[in-house]
């Protein structure tokens, strides 16, 4: 790997960046409608109130005029205010974030974990019953609506059983510091996280077994074996440390979409975090919100996909000498 | 059992276990009296000059006393921070007594002067939530409990000042440019209870204020807990987590309605569902190559009224609102329904389609060709419908409506629009007939002044400034508008408004099709109290100056009723360890047995 390699993806991503940038500016003006007079219908509002809600709601002056401000603005890192809240929009996702990042994150990191585990057995031992079974559990999981299973789950353990609260981060009579807190977040938390675990765990499950699949045709086993090395060696030291490479640009994406990936689950479950907040904005719609988080989810993509970019080098000597 | 039986079961009694002991671990006991409110909105801000939603309306009306209230049964006006009050001569000054002691949750005292502060600031600055009351109003201070408000002109909403008294001594610190985007979270207020924490998206708190003019409340504390999702937020009213829930889905209602315990209120606050007609008839004068003109068989006042013939409000009540709304009759301009005409049997379009036939027929609107639609000038007629795809119950309404109107032989094209093209689609007169809702303020003024001639759209610059969707422009009404507004004679005032809300429905441009109750649900064993505002048809929660909180008082009962017992907590603690090993048990004699392959 270069220098010139380095720069040519960088400049890749940055250049799908600004794209971005101009295309999210674009794509929320396609419908012609005027945020003012829906947000404020049947107010009254005089010609005053009228204009000087235009004006900071940013929609006065041209459309040219308009996306240059907008530009210049979010060059800064001024995504302007909410429509709704009339606050910083970077300040509102600033305060939703580390929720998604929990609860997402959290569910990613399991799912992987499980998914890859699942998929090394299946693969491994391809053809048997337990094959069977953790493949067609995948699959069911892999296309199972996410709001759906979040719906049943919740209904079964929260209302039915009544083990766990029916939605939000933290129970408003909770202690407010210390373990007691921590304890009510992780009970908040376990349904949503068991519902995107369940929901995620197909795929990673699935491309980890066809990748064991595949390796496991190799000479490289054939010879590991013929050293006498176990069964558990074989596969833990040679086929999964080549089959994991397909696995981590997965990975890589995934993380991309830990910021954006829960707007459905995050809405059954009332979880406060980006998702919901998207879903909140496009109610709205709330222009300014919307445009700050799909620039925001399209850089985490964007800067994830250039880590797996970055990375794959490393990992895998071959593109390296190429 | 299979490994991966095993797996599920251990995973199973993992999750119940820690469901048990997480929860119980995090409950906290102390001796507050909390009531809990669920509802599917969260603030847009504490500002109480900026926000617009519901939520955040009942936030100031806990917050923030008025100098005089509105009554619980029917809106009169009753003394607030103000005890008494007197007119001038001319009616258009009142000179306010306020209560003596009277100080802010910080203990900073509350006097005429901030009063005075709040209408002249809000009218000088035009603030957004203040200006249609405090326009003509000018507010001075002589002494500490003495308060001069003077109208320019003749205010018949005076003595009534329910407006939201912001304390001086903090909003003196907000500029003139910085009052629609403060933040408001200081929690200085003199209702019931103030801003104590606000989790955006989870819930908001607010604290009993020791200050409250009616003394402090039974209560200590009121959560409000946003739910997203409407069914989770019935789970938890029937589970005893909350104890009341504002907007509950339609499709929940009917069995809450007949649950024990729980009582579910559909109350009204005057606001409808209508279908609009345009009926726009080249007044005001408007540019015709920028602007639609309606289906020029609309500008018929026959026409129109053979359609409020042909629809049937009872059926739309009952198939479509599932039977939770009452029929409409005049366009409702307050929730007050004594502003609401009785209209006699000659006056009311009652559901006919042979008589909105024999309309048309009479009219000369026939089917020369025999296809079964009727024809203007040689040409068939179809109307232009707009469904909302923001409204549940926009195209089932559609379904019925164009369906009707096929048998009186008037043919419909659908187009659906999101409400922000729908406004513009309809300020450029580029549709027939739609069907969207309004809720009134309580005063039945600008209400009446959407229907104005001067609210029709004809500014080619923004299409969605007017609020006279119908188009129609009567300068009979315009009279009489004028004339309430300045009619200070409660019952005269009364009688002007009947006859122009008869005159609009004569006119069968806006067909009111039934009422749009705010569904509401609350337990009946923690709390007593509960207030309809206004009596008998209003709701308990999120009415126009929300009296229930002031009035409710615990029974004493626990709320956590279905709880678990420590025995039960350390039982499913032990399961839960149980099945941990069992996980633990289970890999690790898979991999000795691999060990062995």
């Amino acid at each position: 790997m270069n220098a010139r390699f380095v720069a040519g993806k960088v400049l890749g991503a940055l250049g799908t960046l600004v794209f971005v940038l101009v295309f999210n500016f674009f794509l929320f003006r396609v419908v012609e409608s005027n945020p003012v007079a829906t947000l404020y219908r049947g107010r009254n509002l005089t010609d005053r109130q009228r204009d000087e809600l235009t004006r900071q709601f940013g929609l006065d002056g041209s459309k040219l005029e308009q996306f240059w401000r907008y530009v210049e603005q979010t060059v800064q890192l001024n995504f302007g205010r909410s429509y709704a809240t009339n606050q910083p929009v970077i300040d509102e996702i600033w305060a939703a974030a580390p929720q998604t990042i929990a609860l997402v994150g959290t569910a990613t990191v399991l799912s992987m974990v499980i998914g890859l585990l699942m998929g090394i057995t299946a693969g491994w031992r391809r053809g048997t019953n337990q094959d069977r079974v953790l493949t067609s559990t995948s699959i069911v999981t892999w296309s199972t609506p996410e709001f759906w299973l979040g719906m049943i789950l919740l209904t079964f353990f929260a209302v039915r059983l009544g083990l766990f609260p029916t939605g939000g981060i933290s129970d408003p009579s909770a202690g407010d510091e210390g373990f007691g807190k921590l304890l009510d977040q992780i009970h908040h938390m376990v349904l949503p996280c068991v519902t995107l675990t369940v929901a995620y765990l197909g795929e990673y499950a699935l491309i980890m077994r066809s990748s064991i699949i595949d390796v496991s045709r190799e000479d490289y086993l054939t010879l590991a074996r013929a050293k006498g090395l176990r069964d558990s060696q074989v596969r833990d030291r040679h086929a999964v440390r080549n089959a994991l490479l397909p696995s981590t640009a997965l990975i890589a994406i995934s993380f991309g979409f830990v910021l954006s990936g829960a707007i459905t689950v995050e809405t059954v479950f009332s979880w406060p975090g980006l998702g919901l907040l998207t879903f909140e904005s496009l109610r709205g719609p709330d222009l300014p919100m919307l445009q700050g988080l799909f620039l925001l989810f399209s850089a985490a993509v964007i800067v994830f996909n250039l880590v797996a970019d970055l990375l794959y080098p490393y990992l895998d000597p071959r593109v390296r000498h190429q | 059992m299979t490994p991966v039986k095993l797996l599920a079961a251990a995973a199973l009694v993992v999750l119940v276990a820690l469901g048990a002991t997480t929860g119980a671990a995090a409950q906290a006991d102390d001796d507050n009296v909390v009531l809990t409110i669920g509802l599917t909105q969260d603030l847009d801000t504490p500002n109480v000059t900026a926000g617009e939603l519901v939520s955040s309306y009942e936030l100031y009306n806990l917050q923030y006393a008025s100098p005089t209230d509105l009554a619980a049964a029917d809106f009169a006006t009753e003394p607030g921070l103000a005890e008494s009050w007197e007119a001038s001569d001319d009616g258009r000054t009142y000179t306010y007594t306020l209560r003596e002691g009277l100080q802010w949750s910080d203990d900073t005292p509350l006097t005429a002067e901030d009063i005075a502060y709040t209408i002249n600031r809000a009218r000088d600055e035009d603030w957004l939530n203040y200006s249609s009351t405090v326009a003509n109003l000018e507010a001075e201070a002589p002494d500490e409990r003495t308060l001069v408000v003077a109208s320019k002109v003749n205010d018949p909403r005076l003595p009534g000042l329910p407006l939201y008294i912001v304390p001086k001594h903090v909003w003196e610190e907000v500029p003139a440019d910085g009052v629609g985007t403060y933040a408001a979270l200081d929690g200085v207020g003199s209702g019931p209870f103030t801003l104590s924490e606000w989790k955006k998206g989870q819930f908001w708190r607010m604290e009993a204020n020791p200050n409250f003019w009616r003394g402090q409340v039974a209560i200590d504390e009121v959560v409000f807990r946003v739910f997203r999702n409407a069914d989770a937020m019935v789970a938890a009213l029937r589970r005893g987590e909350i104890d009341a829930a504002h907007n509950v889905p339609a499709s929940s209602f009917p069995d809450l309605e007949t649950e024990e315990g729980i009582v579910a209120v559909a109350g009204e606050q005057g606001g409808f569902d209508y279908l609009v007609l345009n009926a726009y008839d080249n007044a005001p004068e408007r540019d015709t190559d920028v602007f639609d003109a309606p289906h020029p068989a609309l500008t018929d006042l026959a026409f129109r009224q053979a359609i409020a013939h042909a629809i049937d409000k009872e059926t739309l009540v009952e198939r479509v609102l599932n039977g939770i709304a009452t029929p409409g009759t005049t366009m409702s301009p307050s929730p007050n329904p004594s502003w609401i005409p009785e209209l006699t049997e000659e006056e009311t379009y009652e559901f006919d389609l042979e008589k909105a036939n024999q309309i048309l027929d009479d009219a000369g609107y026939t089917d020369s060709n025999g296809n079964g639609i009727r024809e203007y000038e040689g040409e068939d007629i179809v109307l232009r419908y707009a469904i909302r795809s923001e409204s549940e119950y926009s195209k089932p309404y559609a379904e019925f409506i164009t369906g009707w109107l096929e048998q009186i032989g008037i043919d419909t094209t659908l187009s659906t629009y999101d409400d922000g093209q729908l406004i513009e689609v309809a300020g450029k007169g580029d549709f027939d007939l739609y069907v969207w809702g309004w809720t009134p303020f309580v005063d039945p003024d600008p209400m009446l002044s959407y229907f104005k001639c001067d609210q029709v759209s004809v500014d080619a610059s923004d299409f969605s400034n007017y609020y006279n969707d119908t188009g129609l422009c009567d300068s009979e009404y315009d009279e009489l508008y004028g004339q309430q507004n300045q009619e200070l004679d409660l019952d005269a005032r009364q009688e002007i408004v009947h006859e122009m809300l008869t005159r609009f429905y004569t006119a069968a441009s806006y067909i009111v099709l039934a009422t749009s109750p705010d569904l509401q649900a609350h337990r009946t064993d923690r709390f007593t109290g509960w207030v309809k505002q206004p009596a008998d048809t209003g709701p308990v929660l999120f009415s126009n100056s929300s009296p229930s909180y002031w009035n409710l008082t615990p029974t004493g009962e626990s709320s956590e009723g279905d709880g678990l017992s420590t025995g039960g907590i350390v039982a499913i603690a032990i399961a839960g360890a149980l099945g941990l090993a069992l996980v633990a048990w289970f890999f690790m004699r898979r991999r000795t047995a691999e060990e062995r392959e």
